[in-house]
């Protein structure tokens, strides 16, 4: 006796096709899986075995061989429970044979028989919907997950509801309006007092998606305004949110309620988080920090803490907006297009930059955190910020502005920067002067000019003029990182 | 004698340079062997120069010190006149304060505007600051090493030293190949005040080496100035007891100017900012000393954007400069 279900096997963020073929035959009573199965996987002999009994059907008293095709590919997690013991149940004719054309199942059973979503839920039902799937089997859960992906999900809590559905004994549930966008609560930057440069610096960085890093004494508002960079970038247009919320499903951190996620997700490794975590990998290649951050914001709060290698790994990504994890019998790639923000201390001690303090670092001590930092990815940053402590008084004064009326500068400053402005010549000549006198590097007249840009773009400007490159310049690596 | 050879012999086995070494049978036994066209010959290809005492281009103020060096290895582009140019050591703390950069920086600018040489040791803070300022105003500086002509120290300030290697000279008593190493930081100060018609101290703890290279300057008779600093500094101690001691005060580049008997030049090449203009604000708003651009762009009634733009104008006129976010003028 034979049957056959389907689901899709998660591969980095993408799906493949599998099928889930339930043999049984005479002799003595066994349960093998097959088919490259790994632990998680392997372990779904119990969880089934368990789920079945508990959803008072019968275990069949036969040799059982479930085969998961293709061989090739490898079987990892738990959301292949659901598909097993509906092909072991179609082929003990529990459940009527003919009921399972049309489904695909995805899901973790409970040794209770309740079942549990997994992630990648939304992964796995747009490969259903490829598949030519009209209804996938799925926890309760997922079902808002599988309504994006544009499959019909028949939403079940425990195995029992999945067999009554199939035997027809249970309506399928009716179908949810499509969820509703996830809502994620942004901080706002009319908490901000003072720090008027921060805050135009932060203002241009998102207009022109460039990376910022804000540098200063402690307590003086730094991870603050960080954290409220992804409330004035634009909101997520539907293929960019896909692919957000595709990511966050797979890494299992889509919240309960589903929807898209619309605001531009915001990340904060702590330093002490391991290269793994930062970049994606492991065994079972997840997407990292930098993935999910893909889209929005990634602060690397207390930059120079972050040891060399996550930094360099950062590398590939802000290069190509990519990760790519070797995993056995291959490699996946990560989308990882991130905004990168950096805080740190202008010196070890931290004093530098504050009037009230006298800095106690040693030369050595200097030059090692400059060296530092010149390795962290300090190129890569086309906005730099020094922020010193503002005198007394200042953090009293009055609520800043808004983050809905700074996005709204944000968005119509990016529909303008497809026009490509060009520099005027005195802009040009202003820029060639700067390259001169101050400390910058090649890079540094690259930067310069991509943030002037910006700034044209945002003063609705028909031309980058001299009073853009002129503040442009203002955002420069502080001069004291490059000599003395 | 070879000049030459006394500095490569010296170099090689750690002593000092100084005639007597040149009585010993190992020296003869190197002299005899070493081959001088060869050696200047692999100098040039390198990138480098050997300026000996004997050369009638060498310094007059350096050779003039009671324990010059055999000659200097020379690496810039500029001609070996400028070491005979009028010169001031502007010399200091390591760990100097924002406002001994600051000061040394705009010292040195406004010197090098008025065509003098800065002479400094390539150290970090001041002395870095000091090579930078004279960079500024696009003049002439020379930076002493102590160590190998062919070393970058502080690797720190490797790209400055390029810097200053393609206005000026950077110079050692040291053939390629000496590693740095304490005992030549006062041999350099040595040559850093010796090079100098006056040292300017900007900042120095007590018994630093700034303090020594202003004792060696005392002691060849050379001007020794100072800048006032905060009395309850360490970094003021060493030199608010220079001007205890009589060392003339500073308190801008005319007072340097002024010791070398050469006048200021009367119009600076930038006239300042147009009445009226936000940098004209800006600048003003500095009046009162040191602010952050918060503070300018309040003071100034400009917004970030402008007030951004106007210190940047004010900075790239050299009359501004900026320091971890703080403007000073
Ligand atoms: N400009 C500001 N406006 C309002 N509150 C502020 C401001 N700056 C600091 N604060 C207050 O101080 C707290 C600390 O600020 P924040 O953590 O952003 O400082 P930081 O610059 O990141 O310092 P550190 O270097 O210690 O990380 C904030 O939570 C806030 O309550
Ligand atoms: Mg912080
Ligand atoms: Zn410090």
């Amino acid at each position: 006796m034979l049957a056959r279900t389907f689901t899709h096997a998660l591969v980095g963020l993408e799906s493949r096709r599998v099928e889930v073929e339930a043999h049984l035959q005479n002799g003595l009573p066994a349960f093998a899986i097959v088919g490259l199965a790994d632990r998680a996987c392997q372990e779904a002999k119990e969880r089934v075995r368990s789920g079945i009994a508990s959803a008072e059907l019968q275990w069949p008293g036969h040799r059982i061989t479930v085969n998961l095709a293709p061989a090739d590919l490898r079987k990892e997690g738990s959301g292949f429970d659901l598909p097993i013991a509906l092909a072991v149940l179609a082929a003990s004719r529990q459940v009527p044979l003919g009921a399972l054309a049309g489904h695909a199942a995805v899901g973790e059973l409970a040794l209770d028989g309740r079942l549990r979503p997994v992630p990648g839920t939304l992964v796995a039902a747009e490969g259903a919907r490829r598949g030519g799937a009209r209804r996938l089997v799925c926890a309760a859960e997922s079902g808002p997950e599988v309504l994006l992906a544009g499959v019909e999900p028949v939403p079940v809590r425990h195995l029992a509801e999945a067999v009554a559905y199939f035997r027809g004994e249970r309506d399928p549930p009716p179908v949810e309006a499509p969820p509703g966008d996830v809502a994620v609560a942004v901080p706002d930057l009319a908490d901000v007092r003072g720090q008027e440069r921060a805050r135009r610096a932060l203002e241009i960085a998102a207009a022109g998606a460039h990376n910022l890093l804000l540098a200063g004494p402690p307590g003086i508002g730094k991870t603050m305004l960080a954290r409220r960079l992804p409330g004035i970038l634009p909101r997520l247009d539907d293929e960019e949110a896909l692919e957000v919320t595709r990511i966050h499903s797979v890494a299992g951190l889509l919240p309960q309620g589903g929807g898209l996620l619309r605001t531009p997700p915001f990340r904060a490794p702590h330093h002490t988080a391991s290269t793994a975590a930062v970049i994606g990998g492991g065994p079972h290649p997840r997407p990292g920090e930098a993935s999910l951050a893909h889209r929005g914001v990634l602060l690397l709060d207390e930059l120079p803490e972050f040891p060399r290698p996550v930094l360099e790994a950062l590398r590939q990504p802000l290069e190509d907006g990519t990760v790519a994890v070797a995993r056995v019998g291959g490699r996946v790639v990560f989308p990882a297009r991130f905004q990168l923000v950096g805080t740190m201390n202008m010196c070890p001690c931290g004093a530098r930059g504050d009037p009230a303090a006298q800095c106690t670092c040693s030369p050595q001590r200097l030059d090692r955190y400059r060296e530092r930092l010149s390795r962290a990815l300090l190129d890569r940053f086309d906005l730099v910020v020094a922020l010193p402590r503002p005198r007394a008084g200042e953090l009293g004064g009055a609520a800043g502005e808004a983050s809905a009326a700074v996005r709204e500068r944000v968005v119509a400053a990016r529909a303008r920067a497809g026009d490509d402005l060009a520099r005027t010549t005195d802009a040009d000549a202003l820029l060639t002067r700067a390259v001169e006198r101050l400390p910058l590097s090649g890079r540094g007249h690259a930067r310069v000019a991509r943030v002037a840009r910006t700034i044209a773009a945002l003063a609705a400007a028909p031309h980058v003029a001299p009073e853009h490159v002129a503040e442009a310049l203002a955002y420069r690596s502080p001069t004291e990182l490059a000599v003395a | 004698m070879s000049e030459l050879a006394l500095a490569v012999f010296a170099a090689a086995r750690d002593v000092h340079a100084a005639p007597r070494e040149t009585r010993s049978r190992q020296y003869e036994q190197f002299a005899a062997s070493f081959d001088d066209r060869a050696y200047v010959d692999e100098l040039s290809q390198r990138g480098f120069r050997w300026l000996a005492r004997s050369d009638p281009a060498f310094p007059p103020l350096l050779g003039a010190i009671h324990d010059p060096p055999p000659g200097l290895f020379l690496r810039g582009a500029a001609d070996t006149r400028v070491l005979a140019a009028p010169s001031v050591a502007v010399v200091g703390a390591r760990s100097c304060a924002d406002y001994g950069a600051h000061v040394a920086r705009g010292l040195a600018r406004g010197l090098a505007a008025a065509g003098v040489v800065v002479v400094s040791g390539l150290a970090r803070g001041v002395d870095g600051w000091a090579h930078r300022g004279a960079l500024d105003a696009g003049g002439t500086t020379v930076a002493v090493l102590g160590c190998g002509i062919d070393r970058d120290y502080p690797r720190a300030h490797a790209r400055l030293a390029a810097e200053v290697a393609a206005a000026g000279l950077v110079v050692s008593e040291y053939p390629p190949g000496v590693a740095p190493a304490p005992w030549r930081f006062p041999a350099r100060n040595r040559i850093v005040a010796g090079l100098a018609r006056a040292t300017v101290v900007v900042e120095a703890r007590e018994r630093s080496g700034a303090l020594i290279t202003a004792d060696l300057a005392l002691e060849e008779g050379r001007d020794v100035l100072a800048v006032p600093g905060e009395i309850t500094s360490a970094l003021s101690r060493g030199t608010n007891a220079l001007l205890r001691l009589g060392a003339t005060v500073v308190t801008g580049p005319e007072d340097v100017l002024e010791v070398l008997g050469i006048a200021p030049r009367p119009n600076e090449d930038n006239g300042g900012p147009a009445p009226g203009s936000p940098a004209a604000a800006a600048l003003a708003a500095l009046a009162d000393g040191a602010a952050t651009a918060d503070e300018i762009a309040r003071n100034a009634r400009l917004d970030p954007a402008a007030t951004a733009a106007a210190l940047v104008e004010l900075e790239l006129a050299g009359v501004v400069t900026s320091q971890g976010g703080v403007y000073r003028r």
